[in-house]
């Protein structure tokens, strides 16, 4: 009996030394103030975060739907370029344009001569080698409208490439051609 | 018995005593526990009446000790558990966490593109997707519609360009939760199902809310990304690119020789998830996709195009099996095109006939015939057994071993040079000029042999193509009495076009061979361009030969009694030579048909492009290479030397003498 006294005693003496002696509510209010204060920030910042990112991943779905939309739009042009690039295509149109393919290729040099055989394109495009075929059997000789010296001096000296690229920044193809 | 009942009795007293003397508060409640404790026991032992002992109290002792063990084995247990999960098997907890924690997505690499040589696209890749749907949303329990698989396969039949009654099966299928309508659909064609999707379920929400059933007949119709393979020029080069089968790798041609450049690499990326949705704060880990090679092919587009079209158009006007063109450039080696007939269209596979697909100009072999007959005189001048002069008196018929030999015309004695056996291409002028290269036939055999190898024939060209084939070339101990009369004008040994091409391309560039090349150049995914290795060259016959024998085959062009008289260009000085084959029937095995075919090089004195044509089993019109192959040859010519800007060197032809007089 005594002893639960006692230690009633001790456990209330214990808890009242706990509790702040004497008035001191001066003191409390910035506490409290303080404490409110971190909490509403973290709350607040919490927030912010949350929608902070939010907004980003909305902007990051929306900026990759837009993505897929152009590629997919690019791709949908692209398509369309190359349907009318298209060698077929081309040939189709040039010949719709009233184009034929040319013959054998001929070239107007600089100097105003012209190496090759220029010939008239036929207008038959289904048997270009129709009217040619026949002329061929009989070998014509004498088709250089120019000696060849002064048509071609840089092509005697070297075999290679090189000739042939100044002449070719010079001279154009005479006949209609669906070449490059 | 009745000794123990006094103390029962005195335990209220003292209790009763204690009550009255401490404090009324105070002492309750140890009253009251002295109180319960004795009341008890005394109840039982009232109504027994003769059973006192019960009522002994236990000590709490072993209660406690009980108590303290059973938490101690529960305590022990959690212990047990907790190492159990936190140490022992802690890593395939940790990795089942992981699993549910973390997404994995595949991120596919890009399929590099293939491009001609100037950079125009002839396979690429682009987005697509896979039409799917769920059946079972479309039984009449989830559609709400009675007949929601007709309806959804009427509204999908016309976008999908599908059956509508093979989608509606489709879209019945029981017990079934996935089934592909359609595979590889462009990005707009799933647009406008989801467009439809979209008005299709507003409908059924406004019905919804008006207390209808809401019926949606195409809630469930899904998609899958996916990529596909596109040729935008549809069968051009089609051969030489080969196809893409269904699992996006290579299947045929330079997409599966090249598949491992092509592919590049698949990315990863792993994000923790909640719900299906990333995690911002975790980390994500990514492995980004290595997107494939681009490979720059040798091929000119334009070339190419004019080659495909001459061959088609030729193949089919003469019904033939097959047609082969190849355009090589002759100081380079580079093949410019490679065209067979009849083609295919990569983008449409189904469509396609199977026995097209594979690019024939490689993997076909076949008797060459008079085209070959280029070698036998290269060996006879570069071992000086004779000269472009040298007279051969040519009989109508030649008996040699165990067979008469004639040319493929009848004739009277023929009084030609060699140039004229050339020019002509006389059977019989060539076993007789070929006899003169050893002082034995088998020796002459032996050095006939070594010169069609040093031309690279039986070897695979260096392309590396799959399925390309070798061809057949005996060894000349091997060659039958027959064989050593005939493997000289080109009949019993075979080659693929690719390696008849290679041959002219070594008597073009001055009887230097190099390897022929299709890949020019490859660009990796950072953009950094690596030249393909310079071709492997080597010398076959001298300079000196290879000039003669290009004047040589010029008589075949140029001269009126040449066989190739087709494929002469106006202002151009042009070599070629025909061939027209006794043809091995592949199924049976036997000489039927023949192969026509036509080889040449343009401008003879400055050779510049090499064209191969050769056209397979000619049932209609005209079978012989000068007739049908020439005008092809002419045309692929003149739109190569027009492409690549080529003019005429303006010289005069050679003109060497076809024939002589008996009495000279």
């Amino acid at each position: 009996m005594t002893r639960t006294a006692e230690q009633a005693k001790g456990r209330a003496g214990r808890l009242a030394r706990l509790m702040p002696s004497g008035p001191s509510t001066a003191a409390r209010t910035p506490f409290v103030l303080l404490v409110v204060l971190l909490l509403a920030g973290g709350l607040i910042s919490l927030l912010l975060l949350n929608s902070a990112l939010n907004e980003g991943s909305f902007r990051l779905s929306k900026l990759k739907r837009e993505t897929t939309e152009l590629t997919d739009e690019q791709q949908a042009l692209q398509r369309d370029v190359d349907s009318y690039s298209e060698p077929d295509a081309l040939e189709r149109r040039a010949r719709e344009l009233g184009m034929v393919p040319g013959g054998s290729p001929a070239f107007l040099n600089p100097d105003g001569t012209v190496s090759g055989v220029p010939e008239r394109a036929t207008a038959q495009p289904s048997t270009p080698t129709a009217l040619p075929a026949p002329e061929a059997s009989v070998p014509v000789p004498t088709g250089q409208p120019s000696p060849p010296g002064p048509t071609f001096p840089s092509a005697s000296p070297a075999p290679s490439d090189s000739p042939v690229t100044p002449s070719t920044a010079a001279t154009t193809p005479a006949p209609t051609t669906t070449g490059r | 018995m009745p000794s123990k009942e006094p103390p029962r009795r005195r335990v209220p007293g003292p209790a009763r005593s204690r009550n009255a003397a401490g404090g009324p508060g105070r002492a309750r409640p140890a009253a009251r526990a002295e109180d319960r404790r004795p009341r008890r026991p005394a109840a039982p032992a009232k109504r027994r009446g003769a059973s006192p002992q019960a009522i002994r109290l236990g000590s709490p002792r072993p209660r406690l000790r009980l108590i303290s063990l059973c938490l101690t084995l529960v305590m022990l247990a959690f212990v047990v558990r907790l190492l159990q999960v936190q140490a022992v098997d802690a890593n395939a907890y940790t990795a089942k966490a992981e699993k549910n924690r973390y997404l994995e997505y595949t991120i596919a690499a890009e399929r590099g593109e293939i491009t001609d040589r100037s950079g125009i696209s002839l396979a690429t890749s682009v987005d697509a997707h896979d039409i799917t749907a769920d059946p079972k949303l479309f039984t009449p329990e989830d559609s709400k519609a009675p007949d929601a698989p007709q309806q959804a396969a009427a509204l999908l039949a016309p976008i999908l360009g599908k059956d509508e009654a093979e989608l509606a099966k489709k879209l019945s299928t029981p017990k079934s939760r996935y089934t592909v309508l359609a595979r590889r659909q462009t990005p707009q064609v799933w647009k406008q199902i989801k467009d439809l999707k979209s008005v299709f379920a507003e409908k059924a929400a406004e019905d919804r809310a008006k207390g209808g059933p809401g019926a949606n007949v195409l809630a469930g119709v899904l998609q899958e990304p996916t990529t596909r393979r596109v040729y935008p020029n549809g069968n051009l080069a089609a051969g030489i690119l080969g196809f893409v089968n269904a699992e996006g790798k290579g299947g045929g041609g330079l997409e599966a020789q090249l598949n491992k450049k092509l592919q590049g690499e698949d990315g990863k990326i792993r994000y923790a998830q909640a719900g299906g949705r990333p995690v911002p704060t975790a980390g994500s880990t990514e492995i980004p996709a290595v997107a494939g090679t681009d490979v720059e092919l040798t091929i000119d587009r334009d070339i190419q195009w004019a080659a495909q079209r001459a061959i088609a158009d030729q193949v089919e006007k003469s019904r033939a099996d097959r047609g082969y063109v190849i355009v090589q450039n002759t100081r380079t080696g580079e093949v410019l095109a490679m065209a067979n007939a009849p083609g295919y269209d990569p983008n449409d596979l189904a469509q396609s006939n199977s026995a097209a697909l594979g690019n024939a100009a490689l993997q076909d072999v076949y008797e060459p015939g008079s085209t070959s007959k280029v070698m036998s005189i290269a060996a006879v001048l570069e071992e000086g057994a004779a000269t472009p002069d040298t007279h051969v008196t040519v009989p109508n018929r030649l008996h040699r071993g165990d067979r008469l030999f004639r040319d493929d015309v009848d004739h009277p004695t023929w009084y030609l040079t060699l140039n004229g056996v050339l020019a002509k291409s006389s059977n019989i002028g060539t076993i007789l000029a070929t006899g003169q290269l050893g002082k034995t036939q088998p020796e002459a055999n032996k050095v006939l042999y070594s010169y069609l190898r040093k031309f690279g024939l039986g070897s695979t060209t260096g392309l590396d193509y799959p399925g390309e084939s070798p061809g057949i070339v005996a060894k000349p101990q091997d060659w039958s009495t027959s064989q050593q009369y005939t493997i000289p004008f080109g009949q019993g040994l075979s080659l693929n076009a690719m390696q008849a091409a290679s041959v002219y391309q070594t008597i073009a560039n001055g009887g230097v061979r190099i390897e022929p090349t299709l890949v020019r150049g490859t660009k990796d995914a950072g953009g950094r361009y690596t030249a393909s290795d310079a071709p492997k060259r080597t010398r076959v016959v001298s300079e000196k030969t290879a000039g003669t024998l290009a004047k040589m085959l010029e008589s075949v062009v140029d001269d009126r009694e040449g066989t190739g008289t087709k494929a002469h260009i106006q202002g151009y000085r042009v070599a070629g030579k025909t061939g027209t084959a006794n043809r091995v029937d592949p199924v049976r095995g036997v000489y039927k048909g023949y192969t026509a075919s036509f080889a040449g090089f343009a401008p003879a004195d400055d050779p510049q492009v090499t064209v191969y044509c050769a056209i397979q089993n000619p049932t209609e019109g005209s079978y012989f290479g000068g007739q049908i192959c020439g005008p092809i040859y002419k045309k692929v010519m003149e739109f190569a030397l027009k492409t690549l800007q080529t003019p005429p060197s303006g010289k005069a032809p050679a003109r060497l003498p076809v024939s002589f007089k008996p009495g000279e």
